[in-house]
């Protein structure tokens, strides 16, 4: 028997924690989808399922929002940051059982905060609305998995590190540290009055700043090289753009409160922090895009890299975007729209989810050794790309016209504001249905490679161990 | 960047120095604050005796805040007027002032949302809104603001065979139920409690009422002074002194005493032209126009006793867009010039006057005070 070769051997300690955590990912983000089709469905029509008190409006879009950054986003940040992490540290994944444990309290925990949601415990915390009974387990459970990455980058074969794993760590260790700062001035000394709106905005934004993006650029950093086969382009400027989000990030996501009953000096700040950050988007914009672009053939050819591409354009056009909606003469109309829509579904629909979906057609056949068929991936990709684009252009329209309306006082409220941003709901929901559908071919067939047979899954473990 | 420990102090360095200043900073430049008194003294002190704000809101209110958030409420309504350079909210009503930061202090879910699919709730309290007329809008909005995308709220709500004093005049949509009416359930007098108690309706020392030219504006936007009226008004003034002048079902018969110049008569039947009634309050005119009046009135300072039986034939039969033609007509005929009546407004009023006997005309003194 031929020795492997050392990828192989770390695929393989990989292959248990990879395949629990997406299979797992992939339930989430079905969940995730449905609710969003019903929230969508809800505000074309308000009277559809409107006798249902666990699914009004207000429990099944936040239900979606968590389902959809902790379900999908945290399950899918382990299973990438972990591969990627042994990978490049050339070590084994260790401890597979007790990540595994981590990962079904983690789950268990998300599955009762949305259930404790829908009965009504909401806490109206920004992205904490879960009840406060399941933040120990969550971040228990999130402690060991991000301690035993750090086990994997420790025993790692080379000590030079790279722009990937930088991007990584500090994503992991963010977040708890962000979650311990919340729950300190939210539950345990709560401040008063409007400073608990100021931490739980920082805390909500915060979290796709310093969370889910970091991981979604690590994971770029490297698959656009390792799939291209050639190194990023202006290399030596990625150090200066992971210290320039390190270090404007936290402070730039506050320019939401502008005008709001807050000391005045809090959103200057943010919006002037907003603007500094062209620095960070310029540089992950050029590293990824010269160094694809030289090769941009093999960039359409290769699915994985095409998804990570997708993702990238989408962070720098969106990210633009962003910086004009914080300037204030422009957020004085946009501020409170739909366009907040927009911003959070172009981040984790259009930009995050996008580069792990490239990860994992990427990964999943080198550890499972088998193939999503090509043309299910090739569906998944331009349903995706259909619906995100038709999501992202009706929640950016239908904002603007939404803003411009509102701001004309003799315009009734209802009649004529809501009433005419109308359609655009019923083009989300149209998207919504397409990206429903599109992401349940991607599960089904994650989980058709992850479990070719189910009822054999554990006996072939078993009998590939013995040989 | 190869030294872990060296790195994770990097990375928590610069997470850190935000933490200082949005939590650590923020809270000890604001985190202390009282109520205090509308006016300070001279030497920066609260007056003795004096008034202080914001006031505790009621336990049923505060339970009722526990419902606003556990049904999201917040995921469609904010409760914050912005500062006038930062948005249009004051100019559109949904505040006397700019709120700060001292409003919150004794809230203990603070609310402040950030987005908008529905209005502005900071000051819903002070919207003059019945408590019937909120359970109505929280049962089903749909039947108060047509376009309306708030979810009905059926949940909250009981239909009942036998009416009791606490029940409310809604009719449900579905034609079986038509003899039942709504019985609001704890819960929704909770919700209600809390709505009607958000208000910031008192001034602080660091922010004042702010005068807006909203109703002259408005006046000058919809009525017809100055030159061509819109066609929609044009319209609406048209198909208003149609019902004014016609004495068959459908029509008003206006004319028979306030006569076709709008004049009136003499010491029996009040004129619309110039009138402070026709020209001031909409909602008085509304009532009216649906349900009549009756006793003495002083118009333009002179006084008047007679019946005036509800408008339309048969009596108290105008439907909401026929009272706001009609309205929008007297408004706008003989020399006056004030603003437009949309059916809107006329259906907003219809609602708070659910279960009030037909035919029970107003008096001067009912319209005058007002209802507590």
């Amino acid at each position: 028997m031929p020795a492997d070769s050392p990828d192989k051997v770390i695929d393989r300690s990989a292959k248990l924690v990879f395949s629990f955590f997406l299979s797992s990912a992939g339930l989430w983000l079905l969940m995730a989808a449905l609710l969003a089709y019903l929230a969508a469905a809800k505000l074309t029509d308000p009277f559809f399922l409107s006798s249902y008190e666990f699914l009004t409006y207000g429990k099944i879009k936040v239900a979606q929002a968590n389902a959809f950054v902790y379900g999908w986003g945290g399950n899918s940040i382990f299973a990438v940051s972990l591969w990627i992490l042994a990978r490049l540290s050339q070590a084994e994944v260790r401890g597979s059982v007790f990540l595994v444990f981590a990962g079904v309290i983690w789950n268990l925990a998300i599955t009762f905060g949305l259930l404790g949601i829908m009965d009504g415990h909401m806490s109206g915390h920004e992205m904490l609305e879960m009840p406060t009974e399941v933040w120990p387990a969550m971040l228990i459970s999130y402690l060991i998995i991000t301690f035993l990455a750090l086990v994997i980058h420790r025993s790692r074969q080379v000590r030079e590190t790279i722009a990937p794993q930088w991007f990584i760590l500090a994503a992991l260790l963010w977040f708890p540290a962000l979650f311990l700062i919340a729950w300190n001035g939210l539950e345990i000394n709560p401040a008063r009055g409007t400073l608990q709106t100021v931490l739980s905005m920082w805390y909500g934004q915060s979290l796709v700043w310093l969370w889910l993006t970091p991981v979604a650029l690590g994971a770029a950093y490297y698959l656009i090289p390792a799939i291209l086969g050639r190194t990023i382009d202006k290399y030596y400027l990625a150090i200066f753009g992971f210290w320039c989000i390190a270090a404007l990030a936290p402070w730039s996501v506050v320019h939401h409160l502008e005008g709001g009953p807050v000391p005045m000096w809090i959103p200057a700040v943010g919006t002037v922090m907003s603007i500094a950050m062209v620095f960070p988007i310029a540089v992950a914009s050029t590293n990824f895009h010269a160094t694809a672009f030289m090769d941009i053939g093999k960039v359409w050819h290769s699915l994985p890299l095409r998804f990570v591409i997708f993702g990238t354009l989408s962070y720098t056009i969106s990210s633009y975007i962003g910086v004009v909606f914080s300037l204030p003469a422009v957020a004085k109309i946009t501020q409170f729209t739909i366009i907040n829509e927009f911003h959070f579904n172009q981040r984790v629909y259009g930009f995050f989810s996008m580069i792990i979906f490239g990860a994992v057609y990427f990964a999943l056949p080198r550890i499972t050794g088998r193939e999503i068929p090509k043309a299910a991936k090739s569906f998944h990709f331009w349903t995706s790309t259909l619906g995100v684009l038709m999501l992202l252009l009706a929640y950016l329209i239908g904002g603007l016209t939404h803003g411009v309306l509102a701001g004309q006082p003799s315009l009734p409220w209802s009649s004529s504001v809501i009433h005419s941003i109308q359609p655009y709901f019923l083009i989300t929901k149209f998207a919504f249905i397409i990206l429903a559908f599109s992401q349940f071919v991607f599960v089904v067939n994650v989980w058709r490679i992850i479990f070719p047979n189910p009822f054999v899954y554990f006996s072939a473990e078993n009998k590939e161990a013995s040989v | 960047m190869n030294n872990l420990a060296k790195f994770t102090i990097g990375i928590f360095f610069t997470l850190g120095m935000a933490w200082l200043a949005f939590v650590v900073g923020a809270r000890s430049q604001f985190g202390d604050l009282v109520p205090t008194s509308e006016v300070l003294d001279d030497d920066g002190s609260v007056p003795e005796d004096a008034e202080l704000f914001p006031v505790d809101i009621s336990g049923m209110a505060k339970q009722g805040a526990e419902e606003y958030a556990a049904l999201g409420c917040v995921t469609c309504h904010t409760q914050q007027v912005r500062r006038v350079e930062a948005g249009f909210d004051v100019e559109r009503g949904w505040g006397k002032r700019p709120s700060a930061p001292r409003d919150y202090v004794l809230q203990e879910h603070v609310l402040l949302g950030n987005s908008r699919i529905g209005p502005d709730l900071a000051n819903v309290g002070l919207r003059n809104y019945s408590d019937e007329w909120l359970h109505q809008h929280l049962f089903e909005p749909q039947s108060i603001f047509p376009s309306s995308l708030c979810p009905p709220s059926p949940f909250l709500y009981q239909l009942v065979d036998e009416p009791v004093y606490s029940d409310i005049g809604i009719a449900p949509k579905n034609n079986m139920d038509k003899n039942r009416t709504v019985r609001p359930s704890i819960r929704a007098n909770r919700l209600v409690a809390y709505l009607q108690a958000l208000k910031q309706d008192y001034e602080l020392p660091e922010v004042s009422f702010i005068e807006t030219e909203e109703e002259l504006v408005e006046e000058e936007v919809i009525s017809s002074a100055g030159g061509e009226a819109p066609k929609w008004l044009q319209d609406q003034i048209d198909t208003g002194k149609e019902i004014y002048m016609k004495a068959a079902p459908g029509g008003g018969m206006c004319f028979a005493c306030h006569q076709q110049n709008g004049e009136g008569l003499a010491g029996q039947f009040p004129p619309l032209a110039g009138s402070d009634w026709v020209l001031g309050n909409k909602e008085r005119l509304i009532k009216i126009s649906m349900y009549g009046l009756m006793g003495e009135i002083e118009v333009n300072g002179v006084k008047y006793n007679n019946v005036m039986a509800p408008p339309g034939i048969p009596p108290g039969s105008l439907t909401n867009e026929q009272i706001a033609n009609v309205l929008t007509y007297i408004r706008n005929d003989w020399g006056n010039s004030a603003s437009a009546v949309s059916a809107e407004e006329v259906a907003t009023v219809r609602a708070s006057l659910k279960g009030r006997a037909p035919m029970q005309m107003f008096t001067s003194a009912e319209l005058t005070t007002p209802i507590q």
